[in-house]
């Protein structure tokens, strides 16, 4: 074998050549005086590149700030709503757009066409006496009177002796709005007036020309819909009957009053939902909290789904890839079985380098407790800090911590069989 | 395997900065990039994490020194680079030292520049190799020169200075 090139000696001092490379390469050191001492060279420049890139340490001030998640939203997902203590920003969690958010804003929606209907009903009334002209129409007043069938049909529930429905349901906050809303909606009667639109557009048809017609058209379809809508969301008797004797004092100032009323319910009702949501969301942020606060020191309650999460491994690996991260082959309890190898945060391992992860071969026992051999490389400066008689100890470059559900006396007899 | 985001930056936005801080000697601008590289992750959730997210950071931080080129100075002369007050002699001669770094670091050719800071922040060859688009036989040549050249070149400053001095 040629002698050996320089990278090849790097590779070597940084555990990145393989089994066969390094026993070819070790062999040749072992005979070759020339590469021996090019070792030790290389050695020496690789700590003391190491000790310079490490010297390059930020402010105190930095590394003390906290680290934020992006400013951008993630894409919406449920999960991270209810995860929330891996936020720190409450404003991710007041933009998530799950679904019942995506509901809340349908309902807003519907509030809204509720609102744009009214409005075009009574001005649609409106404009259609004013094409058609009065002359040929019954006075304003029996077309009201025609109307009166539909407001019984609404207070039956309560004539055969059933709880009003509205107050039986014991309405949430934005629905008792929204009752407002309708409310005073219907005190200037819009509802009548619409229904009365309806045999004004029949006698009307005949004679109208097309425009006129399709306008009609529209004009009763949205009536039907209002009259469908009035049914089934029970108005109230009390409305109802506030409704018949307002109704022939309806007034034009009424139509812009409505209209502002119902602006003013939605923008209301728009605000409360906004704090809902602010409270579901502090509430949320604070119970999660202390969760996070005591993550780090202990190993976590019960109630996992899947080994990974109950053994905290966010990656599962396999031997060969551990064996890189270690710079050796992974360490593991003589007798034993792994469930798993993988890693985990150094920040979980106390003692450990809390900003690389820590190789984690979980192990559990005939009685089900878990077992952790953590293993994570020191670093060049870093000092072992292995106590004797400690579950915490290092093998060359291999810090390894042994925890576990099994109280101190087997982990320490787990510990002597470590390899 | 597409990790959930939260589980990438809190496991690699640390790092993320102390190797632009490294590299831009510059602690705002460093977690600027960073968050900007963490939010092109949002947008396009990588693969393979790591050398992603260093990838996509390194190509930042070369195209923001282009543009700083293009802009002339003005970013320099604009910036303030808070330096927080430094008590002891101690802090003194670290700022000494890790400016003494920095320059040496500056005369390194950028792959070799970046295949150093990844490897101090735990890359092996592999990921190394992704991140820069090298193989992965290249990677300890390069690394080879890296570190050779850092060493020289920190310590003929050192002796420049002395000589200065």
């Amino acid at each position: 074998m040629s002698h050996l090139d320089e990278g090849t000696l790097h590779a070597l001092l940084d555990g990145e050549l393989d089994v066969t490379e390094a026993r070819e390469v070790q062999s040749h050191l072992g005979t070759c005086v020339a590469c021996g001492s090019r070792l030790q060279e290389v050695k020496q420049f690789l700590a003391e590149a190491d000790r310079l890139v490490g010297a390059l340490e930020m402010p105190a001030a930095t590394a003390a700030s906290a680290p934020r998640p992006p400013r951008q939203s993630p894409p919406p997902s449920r999960r991270q709503l209810h995860e929330p203590e891996t936020w720190d920003e409450t404003p991710v969690l007041m933009v998530l757009d799950d679904a019942e958010a995506l509901a809340r804003r349908r309902r807003w929606f519907r509030a809204l066409g509720w609102a744009a209907m009214i409005a075009v009903v009574v001005g649609g009334g409106r404009a259609l006496l004013s094409v058609v002209g009065h002359g040929s129409l019954p006075p304003a007043h029996d077309i009201t009177m025609a109307a009166r069938p539909a407001p019984p049909a609404v207070a039956s529930p309560q004539e055969t002796g059933r709880p009003e429905q509205p107050a039986a349901q014991a309405p949430t906050a934005p629905a008792r709005t929204l009752a407002k809303n309708r409310a005073s909606a219907e005190k200037t009667n819009p509802a009548p007036k619409a229904a009365a639109v309806a045999p004004l557009v029949d006698s009307a048809r005949d004679s109208a020309d097309t425009a006129a017609d399709e306008f009609a058209d529209s004009a009763q379809s949205e009536t039907e819909t209002l009259a469908v809508g009035a049914t089934a969301e029970s108005v109230s008797t009390d409305s109802v009957a506030r409704d018949t004797q307002a109704k022939d004092t309806a007034r034009p100032e009424d139509e812009l009053a409505t209209r502002r009323a119902a602006a003013q319910a939605l923008a209301e009702l728009d605000r409360q939902r906004r704090r809902e949501r602010a409270a579901a969301a502090t509430a949320a942020l604070q119970s999660a909290a202390p969760a996070r606060a005591d993550a780090p020191a202990a190993m976590e309650p019960p109630l996992p789904r899947t080994p990974e999460q109950r053994s905290q491994v966010y990656l599962r690996i396999g031997l060969d890839e551990a064996a890189k991260q270690l710079g050796s082959p992974v360490h593991v309890i003589e007798g034993m079985t792994p469930e798993l190898i993988g890693l985990t945060y150094g920040r979980l391992v106390p003692g450990a380098d809390p900003n690389r992860p820590v190789v984690r071969v979980v192990y559990v026992d005939s009685r089900g407790r878990m077992i952790l051999l953590d293993q994570q490389r020191l670093r060049a400066g870093q000092t072992p800090s292995a106590a004797e008689g400690s579950l915490r100890w290092s093998a060359g470059d291999v810090m390894l911590y042994l925890r576990g559900e099994p109280g101190p006396d087997v982990l320490r007899s787990l510990q002597r069989r470590v390899r | 395997m597409t990790a959930d985001l939260t589980e990438l930056f809190e496991q690699y936005y640390g790092s993320l900065v102390r190797m632009l801080y490294r590299r831009t000697g510059d602690r705002d601008r460093a977690e600027d990039l960073a968050q900007e590289t963490f939010a092109r992750a949002v947008a396009a959730p990588p693969n393979n994490p790591r050398p992603w997210l260093f990838a996509v950071a390194l190509n930042l931080v070369r195209e923001d020194g282009r543009r700083a080129l293009r802009q002339g100075r003005r970013l320099e002369l604009l910036r303030t680079d808070e330096r927080p007050e430094q008590g002891p002699e101690n802090d003194y001669e670290r700022n000494e030292r890790s400016s003494a770094v920095r320059a040496a670091l500056a005369l390194l050719n950028e792959r070799d520049r970046e295949a150093l800071l990844l490897k101090a922040e735990g890359f092996n060859y592999e990921e190394i190799a992704a991140t820069l688009g090298l193989s992965k036989g290249a990677v300890g040549t390069t690394l080879a020169r890296a570190r050779r050249r850092l060493v020289e070149a920190y310590q003929s400053e050192g002796r420049g200075k002395h000589v200065a001095s």
